[in-house]
């Protein structure tokens, strides 16, 4: 389990502690449902492709500025994702300063787009210097490479010219290890030595004359070297290690000059342009700060700056900046569909039948006012009903409920509250639930028109009674219902305008109307906190009910409710059980195809998420197909070839 | 093969804060560092048990570089006052004191951490917005064509290490020597980018501290034979003398690790040519009227007869670190090339004398341009010598980072106390929105905010071992009463000065005990700024080691207030 969700991690960047939580979340649902981890694989083609192709998708919301041609990530959308993606990486105190300090580098550098970011992710290490003993806000951004080295010879005329790198020393003796020197008299070995040093020297020249300013060195030079780099104003600097060496190649396109490579005569041209050279003092140290105007993409060279009391704490803030780059290049992914599965989605009856209906709803305008018309209509009537004081005391009674069993009663048993609602609000109040009975409440659960009925003596008293089905039963619903979810599209948009700040200014576009074949398209972000979850759970148990196949179904109600572990654990660290609160905000929302109440700032990447959940499925899937452990006792060597059977 | 031992699980101590074993620990560190703080501050012999040295100091480097800390809580905070005093060498107790009771006084609130981050966040950073701004009230401007403020600063860093075993002459004598090798140390001629020189201490053990002085340019230790063999160099003019500055080696040592076998036939000694080759460098050295030569590594004894024959003066063993300044102050480029080598890499010296004191020997380099100097420092035994050469390192820094920023701010306490004042009557006074941005309540802030305030005064308080302090309610200033009368009597008649010296006892200011207690009253008015000019007998602190310090400290608690685990690998 620890080794699959550093897996996870190492891919996105994120969601290992989700990863584990949700894992151990669907093992114990599944144990409980009797186990039906075969039916997995068919639950994610027929059940979850769909509630997120279909269901999900008319939530989310892209962090990409919809003008242009080449996908980058929208400013103010990348601040929202590095906050919320720093804020279990980093205390409470710095979130919000090493956020913005991000976003500036990536803006600065001009990494908002996949190659720069992947640039950055593989060079962050040679890109960040660390500065213990400085208060956090010393933190910045310089522009440039910091090598951590000091110049071993410096002089300031060497900026503005040309920078070699070079991997091997410019000196070398008569003879080396391994080369036997024959001398034949003292002038011999007097004129060997002279040529040998006469040899450097024009080595120096020639970088000299070839207006290179600046010898990059990964190996330590001797004393001669640096002497003549002195003389002819020449900087070095030497001990580089090999990912600052990777990077200064990778950013100006040269490779290593070779000193004695060829005739030693023609001009040096294989040079990288240095706009400027300087010793930096930071913390207490000195570093050479180096220019480069860079060349091979539009990756602009900068030094993050990190500041901080411990090293620990600069080690922490590097790793958490490192991997929010891996997370942002998550954000170009799409998670793309099966043909079978679209094929299946445009003829089939069933749950196609959504999916059609959907796809009408998108494509043709008519449909969807005609629809949209019938919603309003639904949901003034459900507001008649439902909203007002009612929904006010339901809440309440449902916090009451999750200290006091009793308080489930009086909550259900509000007259002339639709079942529907009063069963949601017993959800939160049982905590994890197990299903232990998936059938039993589902034929219990027929709807009859518009309001449910006969909840209010069964459900509260049956404490082992499922929620998850409790909900399902609700979705339950008729086709007016349905109309009125997929009509979301507009309304959504309209809606979140005023929810999500950088909306109106950055022109962030929700993606709900552009169909296309991928189940989540590039740039797909939500708001952080849950939300993710609890559609995902939403739709799971919408899309599974359209299936008639039992396992599958088990299946879908156990993910679905695994899926609420993780707003549950987000909630649960804060006071009271806000989970509750805010579980019923939401899906009262969903239900009545109002948008999402959202008052977080932070954002995610769907991809990662949606990512997390199929790797969830598939480590659940390997793990149950494990039937048996064995020990050995001595530890086990990577075979290279399959011929070792003996070895047992 | 190696023995394989079973893993040990990671030990898991969930709470750290809440545990009997940190606070005991936390609050005896606590102790330890507030009772040296100041000129009062007691002493700490470090030692091993089994015997070697002994330090006996009152300064954090110290202390905290000796002090083993098993606790993973404890070391994060030492190691953060380390980095601290790596950066800015002064203000290591302050930061250590202020953060250690910051702890302390916040984990007794029980409110909710992140709160507390929060807020503390904001106080701290009313803090140094108010110490930033042209309004505060607890900093002077350093005025650098005058020397008094230099002076001070050099004088209150000596004056708070008691370990150094000063008297009043002898810190008049060594802050003023500090701030003499300093200002021999900026160019006199500023380029674009101005680069101080530097000023080497040369150990004098078992003498006086008066006898300690500067020079300007470089003193390297000779043995006494060579010392009285020295004779007069060859001189380019009256005041110019050639000098050139080797970094090879120039013993005639053929061994080199890095090459490979030399086969050598019979009859040719390779050591001969090599000493020739020498001498030949010799002939060129005395051609080029090259008057001293320096080599970082041991000279041939032949060529050092030969140069001396020849009016050239031969200094070897100078070692690596007087390579750099020497370099600089002669405008020598070092010669790594024992065959070819041009004059450009000669440099020049003023003049070169002998020099002894006590019993040590030392050829004198004077230079032109004075931006390197070393001073001489002499103390009575080792252990008062070491604690000295760290105060005037100090000092030293502390200058260094005043030039870069020309501020200062009081010393004695008076810092503290008017910055928790300060701090005491902006709370009182916050609007309603400011409780709503940090999503807490305002009785949460206030006592936050008083909790950070009695942190603030209990570093003033440290200050005073044995007697009363006060504070007064006009400028917030801190006042240390003389030991020896009895707590009740007339607080005006005993009082001269506050602890930075700014104030006089004139007027009435209506003192109040200074204790960090819970719920001190809050002054009326914004503590108010001073109306004297900066007197002559001020007690001063660094402003940049003392701003960054009071930041470090706050980022520290909160760290370790926000800490809800520990998970410790055994293995």
């Amino acid at each position: 389990m620890a080794a699959a969700a550093c897996r996870h991690r190492g891919a996105t960047g994120d969601g290992a502690k989700t990863f584990v939580l949700l894992l151990a979340a669907v093992l114990r649902g599944l144990r409980a449902a009797g186990g039906a981890g075969r039916a997995l694989p068919d639950f994610e083609r027929r059940v979850l492709e769909p509630a997120a192709a279909l269901g999900l998708r008319r939530h989310l919301l892209s962090a990409f500025p919809g003008e242009e041609a080449e996908p980058r990530v929208d400013l103010a959308a990348l601040e929202a994702l590095l906050d919320a993606y720093l804020r279990g990486r980093v205390g409470p105190g710095e979130r919000r300063r090493l956020a913005r300090l991000c976003r500036e580098y990536l803006g600065r550098c001009a990494a908002r787009r996949p190659p720069a970011l992947r640039l950055l992710g593989r060079h962050f290490e040679a890109l960040h210097a660390a500065v213990p003993g400085l208060p956090l806000d010393g933190s910045a951004v310089l522009p440039g490479v910091v090598l951590r080295r000091d110049f071993a010879a410096y002089s300031p005329a060497s900026g503005a010219a040309g920078a070699v790198v070079v991997t091997e020393p410019l000196h070398a003796g008569p003879s080396a290890p391994g080369v036997e020197l024959v001398v034949g008299s003292e002038g011999q070995y007097e004129a060997a030595r002279r040529w040998c040093e006469a040899r450097t020297e024009a080595a120096v020249k020639r970088l000299r004359s070839s207006n290179v300013g600046l010898l990059l060195s990964s190996v330590k030079q001797q004393d001669v070297v640096i002497y003549y780099a002195k003389l002819y104003g020449v900087s070095v600097v030497e001990c580089l290690s090999s990912e600052e060496v990777a990077l200064v190649r990778e950013i100006t396109g040269v490779s290593p000059y070779s000193p004695f490579g060829d005739n030693g005569c023609s001009e040096i041209t294989d040079t990288a342009a240095v706009t400027f050279c300087r010793p930096l003092l930071l913390g207490s140290k000195r570093y050479a700060h180096i220019g480069f105007a860079s060349s091979a993409c539009a990756f602009q060279p900068h030094c993050l700056v990190l500041c901080g009391p411990v090293d620990g704490v600069n080690e922490q803030h590097a790793a958490a900046v490192q991997g929010a780059f891996t997370m942002l290049q998550q954000l170009f992914k799409t998670v793309d569909g099966r043909e079978e599965c679209r094929s299946k989605g445009e003829s089939q009856s069933d749950a196609s039948d959504v999916c059609s209906r959907h796809s009408s709803a998108t494509q043709k305008q008519l449909t969807v006012e005609n629809i949209y018309c019938n919603s309003n209509q639904v949901s003034e009537h459900q507001l008649k009903t439902h909203r007002g004081e009612t929904d006010t005391q339901i809440v309440d009674s449902a916090l009451k409920g999750s200290e006091n069993p009793a308080g489930i009663q009086t909550a259900s048993q509000i007259p002339s509250n639709p079942a529907s609602h009063s069963e949601e609000l017993n959800v939160p109040c049982r905590g994890a639930g197990s299903s232990t009975d998936a059938q039993k409440p589902h034929a219990k659960c027929e709807h009859s028109g518009e309001m449910h009925k006969g909840y209010e003596s069964d459900l509260p008293v049956d404490n082992q009674k499922n929620y998850g089905t409790a909900v399902l039963t609700t979705d339950n619903a008729n086709t007016v219902t349905v109309c009125e979810r997929l009509d979301v599209g507009k309304d959504l948009e309209k809606a979140s305008c005023g929810i999500i700040p950088f909306k109106h200014e950055e022109g962030c576009v929700s993606v709900a109307q552009n169909y296309s074949s991928s189940i989540i398209e590039a740039g797909s972000v939500l708001p952080v906190g849950g939300y993710f979850e609890i559609l995902l759970h939403y739709y799971i148990q919408y899309y599974a009910k359209q299936l008639q196949q039992s396992a599958v179904t088990v299946i879908s109600s156990v993910v679905a409710d695994a899926l609420l572990i993780i707003p549950k654990s987000l909630h649960g660290t804060t006071e009271g059980n806000s989970f509750a609160k805010f579980y019923l905000k939401t899906t009262n929302a969903l239900r009545k195809n109002q948008p999402l109440p959202v008052n977080e700032k932070g954002l995610e990447s769907v991809y990662c998420k949606y990512q997390l959940v199929i790797s969830v499925l598939h480590c659940v899937t390997e793990l149950l197909s494990i039937d048996l452990i064995i020990g050995v006792k001595r530890p086990l060597q990577k075979i290279e070839d399959n011929d070792s059977d003996d070895d047992l | 093969m190696s023995r394989l031992e079973a893993k040990k699980p990671s030990l898991f101590i969930s709470d750290p804060l809440t545990k009997d074993t940190v606070s005991q620990s936390l609050s005896l560190l606590n102790r330890i560092l507030k009772s040296c703080y100041g000129p009062a501050g007691r002493l700490k012999q470090l030692h091993n048990g089994v015997g070697g040295y002994v330090c006996i100091t009152s300064q954090s480097s110290a202390i905290l570089g000796r002090l083993s800390v098993s606790h993973p809580v404890l070391k994060v905070l030492t190691a953060s006052v380390q980095n601290h005093i790596a950066r800015f060498s002064d203000c290591g107790l302050f930061t250590a004191i202020l953060c250690c009771s910051l702890i302390e006084n916040f984990k007794s609130l029980h409110v909710p951490s992140c709160t507390v981050i929060k807020i503390s966040k904001h106080l701290l950073s009313l803090c140094t917005d108010y110490l930033k701004s042209e309004a505060c009230g607890c900093r002077v401007s350093v005025d650098f064509s005058n020397l008094k403020t230099l002076l001070c600063l050099a004088r209150s860093i000596l004056t708070s290490k008691p370990a150094c075993m000063l008297n009043a002459t002898e810190v008049d004598h060594l802050a003023m020597l500090i701030v003499k090798a300093f200002m021999f140390t900026i160019p006199c001629h500023v380029e674009t980018k101005a680069v101080l020189g530097k000023c080497v201490t040369v150990p004098v053990k078992g003498r006086r501290v008066l006898d300690s002085t500067v020079l300007p340019g470089l003193l390297i230790e000779t043995p006494e034979i060579q010392f009285a063999k020295l004779l007069s160099v060859k001189r380019i003019s009256s005041d110019t003398i050639k000098i050139a500055l080797f970094c090879v080696s120039m013993s005639g040592d053929l061994f080199n690790p890095e090459e490979g076998t030399i086969t050598v036939h019979h009859r040719i000694s390779l050591e001969m040519s090599e000493l020739n080759q020498l001498l030949n460098v010799g002939k060129q050295l005395v051609n080029d009227e090259v008057g001293l030569v320096v080599c970082q590594k041991v000279i041939h004894p032949s060529l050092k007869q030969y140069l001396k024959e020849n009016q050239v003066m031969a200094v070897d063993r100078a070692g690596l670190s007087v390579m750099e300044p020497l370099s600089q102050m002669t405008g020598s480029k070092p010669i790594a090339s024992i065959h070819s080598f041009s004059p450009s890499c000669y440099g020049s010296l003023k003049d070169v004398c002998t020099k002894s004191f006590g019993s040590k020997h030392f050829v004198h380099l004077i230079p032109n341009d004075t931006v390197v100097c070393s001073l001489v420092l002499c103390n009575r035994n080792e252990t008062a010598w070491d604690e000295l050469k760290r105060a005037c390192e100090t000092a030293e820094h502390v200058l260094q980072l005043t030039i870069k920023e020309p501020l200062a701010l009081l010393g004695g306490g008076c810092t503290e106390s008017h910055l928790a004042s300060y701090v005491r009557y902006k709370t009182c006074s916050l609007s309603t929105s400011s409780f709503k941005d940090a999503d807490c309540s305002q009785t949460q802030y206030q006592l936050i905010a008083d909790a950070f305030c009695r942190s603030l005064e209990s570093v003033a308080c440290s200050l005073s071992h044995d007697d009363e302090i006060l504070t007064d309610m006009v400028y917030g200033h801190c006042w240390l009463v003389p030991s020896g009368f009895p707590s009740v009597s007339n607080w005006s008649d005993l009082l001269s000065k506050c602890g930075c010296g700014i104030n006089s006892n004139t007027q009435n200011l209506n003192w109040r005990l200074l204790q960090p207690h819970f719920g001190s009253p809050t002054i009326q008015s914004c503590p108010k700024e001073p109306s004297v000019d900066a007197a002559d007998l001020l007690t001063l602190d660094c402003f940049a080691a003392k701003y960054s310090g009071l930041q470090v400290a706050v980022e520290t608690a909160n760290l370790i207030l926000d800490l809800s685990c520990i998970i410790e690998d055994q293995n």
